[in-house]
């Protein structure tokens, strides 16, 4: 996790092996999405694997996985 | 409907990965068919059926989706089915399939649906995973709480199916026509309240979430009359209304509601550790292991390809060879002996000979598809694919138009950004299909020796791959250049369920298999019949006065050079062959291809491919039947015994094998995927675009690596 200046935790940027709470996210978008999947604020959420060549996210939350790009993965604010 | 009597349309809808398919398989079973309507391509299965107590009922497959709220245009088609209930899919009861051990995030849809009004019926699918996994469900609880009928079954096993039909069946027998309901679940925010009243001028008939939907949807629905977009456009900027705030505050409010409920009727064990499928990952989809996985499974893809499709092979060719000449030999001779044995028989043997290896290659993709491999592929490759413009999605894509490039051309529907679609959609066809396969067979056993390499490398399979890889590479560097070349602004983004690695449902696999091969025979077979006829008639007539002349001359020749009377044949049917239609036709374009090593007989075969690559392989075989008395020799052995005229080396050496190879590597020459891209892409543009790019990128190959080999 990275802090930023807001103190917002955000998920990306992050190492394998990162666990933590969904709070909310910063796009709109990305959040209609994530939500309709599944992923909402609350979900638990943990990276369990990184792509080959500087790829996306492979991320875990309860029975769900989803694999995402750094972008989305910026969008996710954990608590 | 065509029958006349109203049958009852019942959908099957549901998440993406919710074995949806597999129970659509199930219940139809060999009776389905692929919708393909003019206008838009549609891809959605149907298929008629007779319910246990006699009622019969019309299924639909549609594709997966996760909400109300589409982002790629084959969920679009989706919501435009439901809303718009003058579409030809628009069902009067859904059967909403729900992955049971993925409950939770499986209701969402099945919510909204219900606040559509539309009849449902809920089936809790994987129930046998269910039992596996000790997760306990009370369906009668969740029946009540949600006041929806529900359903337990197995889309793999078939467990619980008749009790589907028989709640399909009683829902039927009750009134099912549409409720109108002004109350759904959903507690509309002010805003929403006012903008829904508003709409009801509009659509009066439509229930108030209904005509929220086509706020929300307003900008693309196609079946909004032009003068009622204007109303509900104003409509909308009166009420400052923006989308996607709303979607957001309806999609929290729904889980708010059924999260407690799905706690309520479902008992799970809490499991520590890994799934299997999270260890198998980390291996699959690690930086190194993962991609020597992927290469190893590409080689071995291919290799199987030569390697156990070439009996069964050799079988169908040396069948119909001896079919052929069985009639030669017990048929009175004449005109329809002869257009049977080499015009119909050549041509058709052309085609069937190709089944082995099409079946096997839809065989393993499509299992790679069921164990949910392919998803994995898109996670690993979606950086690399950026920087050719294209998206982890274009994977499946790319690997789907190894077996044939519509489907695949297809498949670019769930990649949500338009440029990346669109790269995608042009650059596949490079990517060597299965049509493409007969040619390579055919030319890769001529030119290229039989032999062992490194212990355990078939030399014909090495060269196979290098031909697939040329292809790679071409659709790579294409996709950069079009990334370059194609503007545009619009965010492109990835998000993608890694669904469970499953075992395959073999009856999934085996009906991809046969729908992929009886397509191919009849679709493709089809043209390559009729060009074979065609050319066999061409190749049998000519100007009356000439031909006649050619027959004169033959026989002068043959007299001086004092051959036996089966060279004088053959010598009078070479020279007949030149002279005739076809012959023309060949000698016209030769200038122009004589550059690549290529001579007027394969000129006319490569005029012939392009409605069609594998027509290659029947034209070769029409031609080349003409010209010989021995009904014994297959398409392969005439072709090594050809010699150029000129040289008196064989015809086809290794320069003009490649040179020709490559052309069919690279050059578009397939009509129906033109005309796919053209109803994708809604123009003429891209499939000209692609279609004289592709053919520029052969000539100058095929030109380049003849005069470098001769």
């Amino acid at each position: 996790m990275v802090k930023v200046h807001t103190n917002e935790k955000i998920l990306s940027c992050a190492k394998v092996g990162v666990k933590g709470v969904v709070s909310y996210f910063k796009d709109e978008q990305v959040a209609c999405r994530l939500i309709s999947m599944g992923l909402v604020p609350g979900s638990t959420i943990e990276i369990l694997h990184k792509a080959p060549f500087g790829g996306g996210w492979y991320v875990k939350s309860e029975s769900l996985h989803i694999a995402m790009r750094n972008e989305e993965a910026c969008s996710i604010v954990l608590r | 409907m065509e029958s006349g009597r109203k049958q009852t349309r019942v959908a099957l809808i549901g998440n993406p990965n919710c074995g949806k398919t597999s129970l659509f398989n199930f219940i139809t079973g060999l009776q389905q068919k692929v919708g393909n309507f003019p206008g838009v391509t549609v891809d959605i299965k149907s298929a008629d059926t007779q319910l246990p107590d006699g009622s019969s009922v019309s299924w639909v497959d549609f594709p997966g989706l996760y909400n109300l709220y589409p982002t790629s245009r084959d969920e679009k088609m989706v919501v435009q089915s439901l809303l718009d209930t003058k579409d030809r899919f628009h069902p009067d009861l859904i059967c909403y399939v729900a992955d049971v051990t993925k409950l939770e995030k499986h209701l969402l849809l099945l919510h909204q649906l219900k606040d559509m009004d539309f009849p449902l019926v809920l089936v809790l699918n994987m129930i046998d995973l269910a039992q596996k996994e000790q997760l306990e469900i009370d369906a009668g609880l969740l029946s009540g709480k949600l006041n929806v009928p529900v359903v337990t079954v197995s889309g793999r096993s078939g467990e619980g199916i008749p009790d589907l039909f028989k709640e399909i069946g009683d829902q039927l027998s009750n009134n099912i026509n549409a409720r109108i309901s002004d109350s759904g679940i959903y507690t509309f925010s002010e805003v929403e309240k006012n903008l829904t009243q508003q709409l009801a001028s509009i659509f009066p008939s439509y229930s108030a979430y209904k005509r929220l939907l086509m706020a929300h949807h307003a900008q693309w629905l196609p079946f909004i009359s032009a003068s009622d977009r204007i109303h509900l456009l104003s409509i909308l900027g009166e009420n400052a209304f923006k989308s996607l705030p709303f979607q957001v505050r309806e999609v929290t409010q729904r889980y708010h509601f059924f999260t407690p409920v799905v706690a309520s009727v479902l008992k799970q064990k809490v499991k520590d550790g890994f799934t299997f499928s999270e260890k198998l990952d980390g291996l699959l989809t690690n930086r190194i292991f993962g991609l020597i996985v992927f290469l190893g499974i590409l080689t071995f893809l291919f290799q199987s390809l030569y390697s156990w499709a070439e009996w069964p092979m050799t079988l169908i060719e040396e069948g119909f060879s001896s079919v052929g000449n069985y009639l030669a030999t017990h048929l009175p001779s004449g005109w329809f002996t002869q257009f049977l044995t080499e015009g119909l028989i050549a041509g058709l043997g052309g085609i069937l000979v190709f089944i082995p290896q099409i079946a096997l290659l839809f065989f393993l993709i499509s299992i790679l598809e069921e164990i949910g491999y392919m998803s994995r592929a898109a996670f690993l490759f979606d950086r690399i694919m950026q920087i050719f413009g294209l998206n982890g999605r274009s994977m499946v894509a790319l690997i789907s138009g190894g077996a044939c490039a519509i489907p695949a051309i297809m498949s670019t529907r769930t990649i949500a950004s338009w440029k990346e679609r669109l790269i995608t959609i042009l650059i596949t066809p490079f990517i060597s299909c299965s049509a493409r396969i007969p040619v390579y067979t055919v030319l890769i056993g001529l030119v290229i020796p039989s032999r062992t390499v490194g212990y355990i490398f078939n030399l014909q399979g090495l060269a196979f791959l290098a031909l697939y890889l040329s292809g790679i590479f071409a659709a790579l560097l294409s996709g950069l250049l079009l990334k370059w070349w194609i503007k545009s602004d619009e965010p492109s983004f990835l998000l993608l369920e890694l669904p469970d690695y499953k075992l395959p449902v073999w009856r999934n696999v085996g009906l991809t298999v046969w729908e992929k091969v009886r397509t191919f025979t009849l679709e493709a077979g089809k043209i390559i019949l009729i060009i074979s006829i065609a050319l066999w008639f061409l190749a049998n007539n000519g100007p009356k006065a000439a031909m006649a002349d050619a027959g004169k001359e033959a026989k002068r020749e043959a007299a001086e050079r004092k051959l036996s009377a089966e060279e004088a044949d053959n010598l009078t049917k070479a020279y007949l062959l030149e002279t005739s239609y076809a012959g023309i036709l060949g000698k016209t374009i030769e200038p122009v291809i004589r550059p690549l090593g290529f001579d007027w007989k394969i000129g006319i075969a490569l005029l012939t491919s392009f409605a069609a690559r594998e027509v290659f392989v029947g034209t070769m075989a029409t031609i080349y039947s003409l010209g010989q008395n021995d009904d014994e020799l297959t398409l392969r052995e005439r072709l090594a015994v050809e010699k150029n005229p000129e040289t008196g080396k064989p015809r086809y050496d290794l320069a003009t094998g490649i040179s020709l190879l490559l052309f069919y590597v690279f050059a578009m020459q397939c009509m129906s995927t033109l005309a796919v891209v053209k109803r994708e892409t809604k123009s003429w543009k891209w499939p000209m675009i692609q279609f004289f790019g592709m053919t520029l990128i052969a000539y100058l190959s095929s030109f380049i690596a003849y005069q470098l080999l001769q």
